[in-house]
């Protein structure tokens, strides 16, 4: 008989398989690191993930989020300017916040607005390699307390192996690597969002539904979903081919 | 520093920071006032220039393999590597086109354009930098710049440099006349809705993403309103798609 542990251990396996996979095959960084969020939320019970990467401006972007919904898509979007994720990068240090309440005072636009969605804690990881720091992974919890030393471990494992996907092998001598690396996945991400754009209206479905179409349609045909979501936009695949493709017996679902 | 929230100050600034912003802010104003957008993209080239360690800089919009142009070069050499470029079809700013991603050569002598590099060899040009002016699948341009000697940018160049090929982006998107000021991550670029929304008006319209966007900054500009708002209603659904007529 299964117990609980060893099947979190075959899926654990499983997710570090997957990721690995990415380093050696062909792959897609936007499709790579929804993976790596939604492994967070499966492998970790983590009640959200999501996933920023630095802009090379200064900034962060939103690169990969568990769901799409928009209230916490905000909240990504307000640690841009404060919260622990800009500390975790600027340190390349993990920031674990166990007690969200008890930090007000140390962001105080990011704590109010994180326990309003009904969040008590958060951990933010880096995706550092040596002395480059290109993002951070975070994890928010519904209830308060430090997440198990166990499951940081593997949360930092995925986030390396994330990173050094992204980077790739030449890219940890060269700079420049690491500059087309990032711009390219940014303004893919772009694209997905005008793909998502397209097939939301032609297929009245809402954003999240909309990517979980593209990924589905990558999926089947073996392509990358940035290409998809290119053809899509560009028009050489048609909305139709993608949503009838993905579409799930019933309605609505994702 | 995160005192001016609601104005949107970035926790993280330099000095550079502060004069791309400069350049950005002078660049919407001279649009407003009823300047071209030829004169916004010289200075932006010219800011390049004096703001990073280059020697010269140019935009060049492209459609596709037929339509090329460089709108403006800040020397001579700089004009030469584009026509160039032009003329043999190979060279950062068509890779970086082609490719949506930068092609960057710190060393001209290390590059994957022998013919370009050979043609080149007699300008006195060490290191070139190409950005595509792109915003997902849109892709309209190129901003190359050079450097006598070889060298890679600083990180810290590397931010003002994208940061100003950001500004070029906007003017030929038409999306720098949207808000006087904001923060970097305010940029209407930034926001997924603008893309998502463009999306939309692809399938109502069954249009290019360069034509939706027109149709988008269209309507902003005839209702008086930002695009960033527009957007938002299309994707909110408080406004269809069908509404947001031509541009």
């Amino acid at each position: 008989m299964e117990t609980p542990g060893s099947a979190r251990e075959a899926l654990l396996l499983g997710a570090f398989v997957r990721m690995a996979d990415t380093l050696v095959d062909d792959y897609d960084v936007v499709e790579m690191l929804h993976e790596l969020v939604g492994y967070c939320v499966s492998l970790l019970d983590s009640a959200a993930a999501g996933l920023v990467l630095s802009d090379q401006r200064g900034g962060l972007q939103v690169l990969a989020s568990s769901t799409d919904e928009t209230r916490l898509l905000e909240l990504f979007q307000v640690q841009i300017r404060e919260g622990p994720c800009l500390d975790c990068i600027g340190a390349g240090e993990p920031v674990r916040v166990p007690d969200l309440a008890a930090e007000r005072a140390r962001w105080p636009r990011f704590v109010p607005q994180a326990v309003s969605r009904g969040f008590a804690a958060v951990h933010a990881i880096p995706m550092r390699l040596r002395q480059n720091t290109i993002g951070a992974l975070n994890l928010f919890d519904h209830g308060v307390g430090a997440m198990a030393e166990q499951d940081l471990l593997v949360a930092r494992a995925l986030a390396d192996i994330a990173t050094i996907g992204i980077l790739h092998e030449r890219a940890i001598r060269r700079g420049e690597v690491l500059t087309e690396q990032l711009q390219t996945a940014l303004n893919n991400r772009i694209t997905i969002e005008q793909a998502k754009g397209v097939l939301a209206h032609a297929g009245r479905l809402d954003m999240h539904q909309a990517f979980q179409a593209l990924r589905a349609y990558g999926r089947s045909r073996n392509a990358l979903v940035s290409e998809v979501a290119h053809q899509v936009v560009t028009g050489v695949i048609t909305p139709a081919a993608v949503l009838t493709l993905s579409a799930p017996p019933g309605r609505g679902s994702t | 520093m995160s005192r001016a929230w609601s104005t949107g100050a970035l926790v993280v600034a330099e000095a550079g920071d502060d004069e791309a912003d400069r350049v950005r802010h002078r660049v919407v104003g001279d649009l407003r006032g009823g300047g071209s957008e030829l004169d916004a993209l010289a200075k932006v080239c010219d800011a390049c220039v004096e703001l990073l360690p280059v020697d010269g800089a140019s935009v060049s919009v492209m459609t596709g393999d037929l339509g090329r142009e460089c709108l403006y070069a800040t020397d001579r050499v700089a004009a030469r590597i584009e026509a160039v470029q032009f003329s043999l079809g190979e060279g950062p700013c068509f890779q970086a086109f082609d490719t949506k991603r930068p092609a960057l050569a710190p060393n001209l002598r290390d590059v994957a354009w022998p013919v370009f590099a050979a043609e080149i060899g007699a300008e006195p040009v060490g290191a070139l930098f190409g950005f595509p002016l792109v915003a997902g699948a849109i892709s309209i341009g190129a901003l190359d710049l050079y450097r006598r000697t070889p060298g890679w940018l600083s990180a810290a160049q590397l931010r003002v440099a994208l940061r100003l090929v950001d500004v070029a982006t906007l003017v030929l998107l038409g999306l720098g006349l949207d808000r006087a000021a904001g923060a970097w991550t305010d940029l209407p670029l930034r926001r997924a809705q603008v893309h998502q929304a463009v999306g939309m008006l692809i399938a109502e319209f069954g249009v290019s993403p360069e034509h939706a966007l027109a149709r988008l900054r269209g309507h902003a500009f005839t209702t008086g309103r930002l695009v960033d708002e527009v957007a938002d209603d299309l994707v909110s659904r408080r406004l269809h798609p069908a509404d947001v007529g031509g541009a």
